[in-house]
């Protein structure tokens, strides 16, 4: 045999249409038998979803191998999953971006010419300055998520002098970021490690992976014998190893956690010493709770009375060691907040706070800071209006949605440029079309990311940035039960014209007049994080090793003494919120029964499978394989009424818009719900696999948020389906 | 004391399965796998009616069997058994008559048109040399694979055969597999 040895990338420009259909395997072949290959190993950081894995890089003569993980690191526990396995794609990728590109032709239509660096700098800037000229630095809006260079996109959208950066958080957990944040002032980890009894809705944690919660759940459960409830509509894999699942009745969560809580209350089950010396407000939420029932509840949940009171009785026991597990992956109904509330006060009036099995506030390792020249703060509101809207959430995340509606209808003022740092809000916000609306009312879209998203596809310029095999990031700190510092480092150089952020925004800087706030490289930026760290040499151990992990880290009971003073209004853990009180909510959890579905129509779901995040891996070819186009999940009795067989191709209809796809007939699902994956039916042709392959999710969700954060609602749209 | 004669093979444990596909992703890397194909599986399993229901999946790969039936009908001896029991195909000697894949009970070869040769899981052999975990078994984020010697009393392998139930599948083959399913 001979030894193979080959390239497989698309030789050519950028031009979408030249992208060829080939795409049996893109990963080069280093192979078996080559005796003399030069194999290093190089631990670093995963960028595949939000967990930042450590992993080591196997570099066989300048190519990447594998990428195995790394024990190192306590939060990844010694995994990599399918997603982390299958980065090396992200840089082998024939499809990529390569060089930076001007759009052609009009927006959406795919028709690029490839730029020089100073080209798209200019150009970028000239559009920038003019927006700014005609309608302030406050007519530019800067959009991202959470990554390690996401500081110097947004370092440069303040500096530029815009108020208006808006982030995934309410795409995301700011809901639950702010119930928690009301209740304790912070918010914490759950030990499920140590737990004995865990209580889930809906949150899927065995197939949307949070580390060390995902891992720490099976080990727990089918270990340690922890009982897990779990509270779903649909049958996913977190439902199959619960030890028992109810497919509760969509919305209807807070009325199962309140007769919990009026149950544990009424039978005096909570922990007395506990909500003595360390809440307020119980005497308040006594008399609240008194109409909830489990008999009340099991009318609006469907689960059982007697099931609810003995899961109350059973939680009440297991506790200090028992949770409520929080979840995230977006609000799911417009009263959101308060359901993420009702978690939080049944976890506190049960004593599972800061303790081992319970909620644990995170540990957290201080870096230091780079100094570099401070901006002036921008004079003009921001466009969402935070402070009229969602006065109690993260004003600095925005509030997506209602930032959306508020630039297309111009109010307060007009916001016509934007930059994207890799988030693809047409697939990340609900109502595709809106987004649109808005995208297309700017006369200048930027994007920065790795990627042809679909918002890229749209937009002006696309900026192509190294991927996280290819670039040293920033030192991260992963806060936990225990904190660990991560590292990223470069593994192989880039395979293509691709800079990164930090160059990117020195660069746009230097023609906005902006460079003086840029003046540092990233080996000074890291040299400063790192000065702190209690390590001899410590930046020759990050790259040694890829992860820090302080030793003998103090984990429960540093919050349960008399002196300690939780971040909120009284110093003590708020089940009764007069802070909610004075922002005009309600300072304890109130139920309001949701919408159900009329006659003939269905809620639609969104969830998540183990190989994908969000929207941007469903194009990774070893990751597509497993899913190469979404199905609309159906269950067996509904799909007999309309006479739809599995594997059918049917039309789901919403109120903003329709999409075709095929059914998957199943019983796995409640027969007034139906359910898609996320991140299919693409825009953007450079997305071979998944553009024009089953249908997109956003294209039918209606817009609806939480009252309190701002959150997007994923979870209020019902849809029609027929046979087409 | 001379060493005793290492025996490898794997102990599943389905019931911590999630079906993530961690597995089949760096195995697919760590091989060289071409999309086409794959060393190792995931078996789903989905029964019921709503909403009486229970789901499943049971990784499987080759069985490293201890009399295997693709070495005995493999007429150039590509096919061959290691001391340490692994089944391994000598990519040289290989011609490509595919006698293995019919013979083998598991479905667990497959023939790469681009090589022209028969390909499987030989727990990663490579990464065994470097005293590395086979891919599938290290990257698993709930540890489902356990790897080991069957003849190391010490190993947790050998203790979750002694104190756990198992069975392997289709044992009427009579080839005398090693990957054992807890029950």
């Amino acid at each position: 045999m001979d030894r193979r040895k080959f390239l497989k990338f698309s030789a050519g420009g950028a031009a979408g249409a030249a992208i060829g259909a080939s795409l049996a395997y893109v990963k080069p072949f280093s192979h078996s038998q080559q005796k003399e290959a030069k194999r290093v190993e190089i631990p670093t950081t995963c960028e595949m979803c939000v967990n930042k894995c450590s992993l080591i890089a196997v570099v066989e003569n300048g190519v990447i191998h594998k990428l195995n993980p790394n024990p190192e690191n306590p939060k990844s526990r010694g995994m990599l999953c399918a997603r982390g396995n299958a980065g090396l794609q992200q840089v082998y990728d024939s499809a990529r971006l390569k060089r930076p590109l001007i759009r052609a032709g009009n927006r959406g239509e795919g028709n690029w010419r490839p730029a020089s660096w100073d080209e798209a700098f200019d150009f970028t800037a000239k559009k920038l300055s003019e927006t700014k000229d005609k309608y302030g630095p406050q007519g530019t809006l800067w959009s991202s998520t959470e990554s390690f260079q996401e500081v110097f996109f947004r370092n440069l959208g303040a500096a530029f002098g815009s108020p208006n950066q808006v982030r995934h958080p309410s795409l995301c957990l700011a809901s639950v970021n702010l119930a928690y944040s009301l209740t304790f002032g912070t918010v914490p980890s759950f030990d499920l490690l140590n737990s004995k009894y865990i209580i889930m809705s809906g949150a899927n944690r065995l197939e949307s992976f949070i580390t060390p919660d995902t891992m720490d759940l099976i080990e727990s459960a089918e270990y340690r014998k922890a009982k897990l409830i779990y509270l779903d509509p649909r049958f996913t894999v977190t439902a199959s190893k619960a030890d028992e699942w109810y497919p509760i009745r969509p919305g209807t969560d807070l009325a199962f956690m309140l007769a919990m809580l009026n149950v544990i209350v009424s039978e005096n089950r909570y922990d007395k010493e506990f909500v003595a010396n360390y809440t307020v407000g119980f005497d308040k939420l006594v008399e609240h709770l008194k109409p909830f029932t489990p008999d009340w509840a099991e009318k609006e949940t469907e689960i059982p009375a007697k099931d609810i009171t003995r899961i109350a009785r059973e939680f009440s026991d297991a506790a200090p060691r028992a949770v409520y597990y929080a979840g995230r992956r977006s609000s799911w109904y417009r009263e959101d907040f308060h359901m993420r509330r009702a978690q939080a006060i049944l976890n506190a009036i049960v004593g599972s706070w800061d303790r081992e099995g319970g909620m644990v506030p995170n540990g957290k390792i201080a870096l230091g800071e780079y100094l570099f020249l401070p901006w002036d703060d921008p004079t003009a509101p921001r466009v969402d209006e935070m402070d009229k809207n969602f006065p109690l959430a993260a004003k600095g995340d925005g509030a997506y949605l209602k930032l959306r509606e508020n630039v297309i209808a111009g109010t307060p003022y007009p916001v016509k440029a934007w930059m994207v740092h890799k988030q693809d809000p047409l697939n990340a916000l609900p109502n595709q079309g809106r987004t649109l609306e808005m995208l297309q009312q700017m006369d200048f879209v930027g994007v920065i990311d790795i990627q042809m998203s679909d918002t890229a596809w749209y937009a002006d310029v696309v900026f192509p940035e190294s991927t996280y095999l290819e670039r040293t990031d920033p030192v991260e700190v992963l806060s936990g039960i225990t904190p660990v510092v991560v590292y990223r480092q470069q593994v192989v150089k880039p395979a293509h014209d691709t800079k990164t952020t930090l160059e990117i925004a020195q660069g746009l800087a230097k023609r906005l007049g902006l460079s003086q706030y840029f003046d540092y490289t990233l080996d000074q930026w890291i040299a400063a994080q790192v000065k702190e760290l209690p390590l001899e040499a410590p930046l020759e151990y990050l790259k040694k090793h890829g992860v820090y992990v302080p030793r003998d880290f103090p984990k429960y009971g540093s919050t349960l003494n008399a002196e300690h003073r939780f971040v909120t209004k009284s110093g003590k853990i708020e089940l009764f919120s007069e802070r909610l009180q004075e922002a005009n909510y309600d300072p304890l959890p109130v139920y309001q029964a949701p919408a159900q579905p009329p006659l003939g129509k269905f809620r639609i779901l969104t969830g998540r499978r183990a190989y994908f995040t969000h929207a941007n891996s469903t194009n990774n070819a070893w990751l597509n394989q497993f899913a190469p186009a979404n199905s609309l999940w159906l269950n067996q009795s509904a799909a007999d009424n309309l006479g739809i067989a599995d594997g059918d191709r049917v039309e789901v209809a919403s109120t903003v818009g329709a999409v075709r796809l095929k059914a998957k007939v199943t019983q796995e699902i409640r027969p007034d719900c139906v359910f898609m994956l996320h991140g299919y039916g693409k825009k953007s042709k450079w997305q071979r696999l998944v553009a024009g392959a089953g249908g997109c999710d956003t294209e039918l969700l209606e817009t609806a948020w939480d009252k309190v954060s701002g959150n997007a609602s994923l979870h209020e749209t019902f849809v029609s389906v027929r046979k087409v | 004391m001379a060493a005793r004669p290492k025996r490898y093979a794997m102990v599943v444990d389905s019931k911590k399965c999630i079906n993530c596909k961690a597995c089949v992703v760096a195995c697919r890397a760590e091989n060289s796998v071409p999309l086409a194909y794959s060393r190792n599986w995931l078996n789903e399993e989905n029964r019921g009616v709503w909403p009486k229901l229970m789901a499943a999946s049971h990784p499987e790969q080759c069985h490293q069997c201890d009399h295997p039936a693709c070495v005995r009908v493999c007429p150039t001896g590509a096919s061959h058994h290691r001391p340490d029991g692994i089944v391994v195909v000598n990519e040289a000697d290989c011609v490509g008559c595919r006698y293995c894949m019919i013979a083998c009970p598991y479905n667990a070869r497959f023939f790469r048109e681009d090589k022209g040769v028969v390909e499987k899981c030989d727990f990663c052999v490579k990464r065994l040399d470097r005293g590395q975990l086979p891919a599938c078994v290290e990257t698993c984020p709930s540890k489902v694979r356990v790897f080991g010697d069957l003849n190391d009393p010490e190993s947790k392998l050998a203790e979750l055969l002694n104190n756990r139930e198992y069975r392997v599948k289709k044992p009427e083959a009579g080839t005398g597999p090693q990957i054992y399913y807890l029950i």
